[in-house]
């Protein structure tokens, strides 16, 4: 390998050729390829979800039968969570913005950053192999003792999701190295950008959860392989400790999906507003707070599976005081907006539609915290519409706010505004046609993962189906346009947005160490320095006096 | 590597040229490398945990199968392989100190020994595997011990230990059985049981030198007349006149030797015969046709040793029956020591679901073993680069780091040698 050290030219120009971005230890890099395939199995998981709702338009047989729509539930599942939400924002994004924002030439460990992107490749090949052998069919749970006896390709989709829960665990520790060893000596916590604390807060949790799901599947692994029986009731073991190990990590993987989306969120409301964060310590601590809740909630997916009365009261009020921290986000958003210069730009509005979606999927949430009214719910299209309205609603749009943010720096273009701002409202309209109606349903019996349902229930579904067609279309324009924009964008200037974080003051696109020379560390949040420059779209920082900060580390 | 060779050119760090570009020097490269594997730790520990939550659990839930089968694990090769850990795990702390001293020899010999000792660690387990391998002492269905743990011979479910399949020949001309024995002419022996005026049997002891065996055995085949008949539900019963009778149906609910017209004997073949503390394993045997008796007849049998009941608990268990008026008289017990009562335990046949033990113990020795396989590939790669002199008192680094994780595994082990060998 002999790849040029130049930091003078951008990082997608200075060395060029596929096998220098194939074995490129720059973070940029990374992220990027990363990018391309969140967006390509995000195409895939979609499809999926595509195909289950038009089996669901009508009751009875509509295109494949119920064998064929088990595996595509699954495969949706496992194909959205695995492959796109965990990774999206982390991985993709983080590792384009993290070092950057802390005036960093890369993560702490460039190498282990490559393997994790290869281990996420590995784990996504081997969920396509599953599904060349005919998919699986136990959803994206793999709930035992189905899953033990399912004749369904469930090995490889088991090594699949376990290579890449190590693919979450390194980025993770590597993240959380980055931020505790590579801060400038002028950049204390407090003066973090939000995003690097939910980027933390996610990393702890990748570190400390991932490897129980990893035991918990090379157990499953081993139960289907050898009978070790540690899972399987008819030898003795226990199939519901299955569900606490399985819990142990989703519950936490859930906050994994929504911390950093929370965390981009937080930096585009401020931008977009011109405005100050409001409560800038208490979104900072909501989102550490949010990743310890995330450990001792995990029961609340098993209300129904027997656990004993007093763990369930506990799970339950365990799982109410989740919505301390996110309510506390929720008002110093809205706090944020007050007053505000909104702008009503793409990443904007993707902003507003996450505050308005979380807030709804938040808020039945603590519907199914409470212990009487989810033995109702539970495993009905209520619990399915909560979930997608934080996974899909608050996770993906924000992944696609922060996108659309981040992509004029990543890309060096512009993406089409207009087009965008249609897109946008394409995807909030046809996602909440898609998952209002499931709650409506889900509240009078629906229950979730069955391919045939009483006639009574036909309009919902088919409200549900043509909103999802509407989703499905508005985010394969979007994955169009941005591809097109790559080559034929109009040039992106350095701060298109007005953004003070360090990001907007490197480069565009950024150079291979990401900054030519060492940054001065500009006051965060601090809308009052920047001048709009119209014609180029452009914001300028004013020329201020004072003492240069310096980015020496620690 | 060539790459950060050239960067470390291009920033001019000084000291090792292992320092990779993007750090600041090599206390900030040894600090986020620290750091990293701290955090890798953590990651290990709770990889772990779930196997020590899953022990906790089964052995909340049954702490008589934990009693029984660590029995069956060999003490001594745990305590053997603790101190070879230990040993390593010294000479691991050591290389770290020989790398900061630039102690080059004392470095290689430190990393060898640690190899050497990871090697011991995994003979000694393979020891102990493939003698569990051999013995069936194993989990889920393959848990098919011929041994108690205590050391005691047991009847196991395959019925594939040597010298217990069990069977008893009768000769008809000796009138005798030449293997085994007919214990008793059921009829005779049971005049009071009202089955016995429509049931003729007799019980078979398979084997007689088996003394206090506990079990059931179920005949599996007759031999009669020079014709076998096998399958434990496939021989007729002494009313059926088509499709082959059913021998289940519990205790002896004797359908009689009288159904008219077949000419074939018949057996009842009890499914769950008696169990007979003071005689080996036991079957009862019905032949409706006197006139088996008089012929040669072979019956195999499997036996299975099953838990014993527990007894009722009373009272007044102790005090003998007889007694004298206006004196009680008062027998003194002994009671068993309580080792006395877990060498009992131990002989006596495995409690249901002992193979949840092993699935335990092979899953957390096995994935421990895997974690010492890795330690001895990065111990190799080190010893390698340390044979080329890469290390110095600036960059000792991945030693450090290895030892760390070496530290882990032997205390991981140090664990599960109490938690599994040493526990009553």
């Amino acid at each position: 390998m002999s790849a040029s050290a130049d930091n003078t030219k951008s990082y997608l120009e200075v060395n060029p050729g596929l096998r220098n971005w194939l074995w490129t230890l720059d973070h940029k890099r990374i992220g990027m390829m990363y990018l391309f395939g969140i967006l390509g199995a995000l195409l895939l998981g979609g499809a999926f979800a595509l195909l289950v709702r038009i089996e669901l338009f009508s009751p009875g047989l509509t295109i494949v039968g119920k064998d064929w729509y088990n595996k595509f539930f699954t495969l949706h599942g496992a194909v959205m969570v695995f492959l796109v939400i965990i990774p999206g924002i982390p991985a993709a994004l983080g590792n384009m913005v993290l070092p950057i924002q802390l005036g960093a030439p890369d993560v702490a460990f460039p190498k282990l950053n490559l393997s994790s992107f290869y281990l996420w490749c590995i784990g996504a090949i081997l969920l396509l192999v599953s599904v060349v052998l005919g998919g699986i069919d136990t959803g994206w749970t793999f709930y035992t003792p189905y899953s033990l006896d399912t004749q369904t390709a469930v090995i490889p989709a088991v090594m699949g999701a376990f290579i890449l829960g190590f693919s979450s665990i390194f980025t993770g520790l590597n993240f959380l190295v980055t931020i505790h060893k590579f801060r400038p000596q002028n950049m204390g916590w407090f003066q973090m950008p939000l995003n690097l604390w939910a980027l933390y807060a996610t990393a702890l949790m990748q570190v400390l959860a991932t490897p129980v799901l990893g035991i918990t599947l090379l157990l499953l692994f081993v139960e289907r392989f050898m009978h070790i029986g540690i899972f399987d009731p008819t030898l003795g073991g226990d199939p519901v400790l299955f569900q606490h190990f399985f819990w142990f990590y989703s519950h936490p993987a859930v906050y994994i999906m929504i911390v950093p989306a929370m965390g981009v969120i937080s930096e585009m409301l401020t931008t977009f507003s011109r405005k100050h964060i409001f409560g800038y310590r208490f979104i900072a601590y909501s989102s550490v707070a949010l990743a310890l809740f995330s450990f001792l909630v995990w029961g609340h997916h098993m209300f129904v599976s027997g656990q004993s009365r007093l763990a369930n009261m506990v799970f339950s009020a365990l799982t109410f005081s989740v919505g301390i921290p996110s309510a506390i986000k929720v008002f110093n958003w809205t706090s944020t907006l007050y007053k505000g210069d909104i702008r009503l730009q793409t990443p904007m509005l993707y902003a507003l539609s996450f505050l308005i979606l979380f807030t709804i999927g938040g808020l039945t949430g603590i519907f199914l915290a409470v212990l009487s009214i989810d033995v109702q719910l539970h495993d009905t299209y209520f619990v399915v519409a909560h979930f997608h309205y934080v996974m899909m609603g608050s996770t993906l749009v924000a992944f696609l706010g922060a996108l659309h943010y981040w992509w004029p720096k990543m890309s060096g273009r512009m993406y089409p505004e207009r087009l965008a701002r249609v897109c946008s409202g394409g995807v909030f309209v046809g996602f909440n046609l898609t998952f209002l109606p499931q709650f409506i349903m889900g509240s009078r019996g629906m229950p979730r993962r069955y391919w045939d349902y009483d006639p009574e229930f036909t309009i919902f579904h088919q409200l549900s189906t043509i909103g999802a067609l509407i989703l499905g279309v508005s985010l394969f324009i979007v994955v169009v346009y941005l591809f097109w924009s790559f080559k034929n964008g109009k040039k992106a200037p350095k701060n298109p947005w007005g953004g003070t974080t360090l990001e907007w003051e490197a480069p565009t696109p950024p150079t291979l160490y990401n900054f030519p020379e060492p940054p001065e560390i500009p006051e965060l949040y601090d809308y009052d320095d920047l001048v709009e420059d119209e014609a180029n779209g452009n914001w300028i920082r004013k020329p201020r006096s004072g003492a240069k900060a310096s980015t020496g580390h620690h | 590597m060539g790459q950060e060779h050239e960067h470390h050119e291009g920033h001019g760090h000084g000291g090792s040229p292992w320092i990779q570009h993007h750090y600041d020097d090599a206390q900030h490269q040894f600090d986020s490398g620290k750091l990293g594997i701290w955090f890798f730790l953590v990651q290990e520990i709770l990889f772990f945990s779930a196997l020590f939550v899953a022990y906790i659990v089964y052995r909340h839930h049954h702490p008589e199968i934990y009693a029984y089968a660590s029995h069956y694990l060999d003490v001594k090769m745990g305590a053997i392989n603790t101190a070879v850990l230990i040993v390593s795990s010294l000479s691991a702390a050591w290389a770290v100190r020989c790398a900061q001293l630039n102690q080059r020899k004392a470095l290689i010999a430190c990393l060898a020994i640690t190899i050497v000792c990871a090697f011991g660690f995994l003979g000694i387990k393979y020891v102990e595997y493939s003698h569990k391998i051999h013995e069936g002492i194993l989990f889920g269905k393959k848990f098919d011990p011929c041994v108690a743990s205590g050391g005691a011979h047991l009847i196991n479910k395959s019925n594939q230990c040597a010298g217990v399949k069990s069977s008893v020949v009768w000769d008809a001309k000796a009138k005798a059985a030449s293997k085994g024995c007919l214990l008793t002419d059921w009829k005779a022996a049971n005049a009071a049981d009202p089955r016995a005026k429509t049931a003729t049997g007799a019980i078979f002891d398979f084997e007689p030198e088996r003394r206090g065996f506990q079990g059931r055995c179920e005949v599996t085949e007759v031999t009669y007349n020079g014709k076998t008949e096998s399958g434990r539900r496939s021989i007729p019963a002494c009313d059926a006149g088509g499709e082959g009778g059913h021998g289940e149906g519990g205790h002896g609910e004797a359908k009689g030797g009288h159904g008219g017209g077949h000419k074939t004997p018949c057996f009842e073949l009890q499914a769950n015969p008696w169990v007979c503390a003071d005689r080996g394993p036991a079957a009862l045997v019905h032949y409706g046709d006197h006139a088996v008796r008089g012929s040669n007849v072979v019956i195999e049998a499997t036996c299975e040793a099953v838990p014993p009941a527990p007894e009722p608990t009373d009272a007044f268990a102790d005090r003998p029956h007889e007694r004298t008026t206006g004196e009680a008289t008062f027998r003194h017990v002994e009671k068993p020591t309580k080792h006395e009562l877990m060498h009992e335990f131990s002989n006596g046949p495995p409690p249901e679901h002992t193979n949840m033990f092993f699935s335990i113990y092979f899953a957390m020795t096995g994935l421990h073993g895997i974690h010492v396989l890795v330690g001895i590939f990065i111990f190799i790669w080190l010893l390698i680069r340390a044979i080329k002199g890469h290390f110095t008192p600036d960059y000792f680094g991945p030693i450090d780091y290895a030892a760390l994780y070496w530290h882990l595994v032997d205390l991981i082990w140090i664990f599960l040698f109490p938690l599994l060998y040493l526990i009553h």
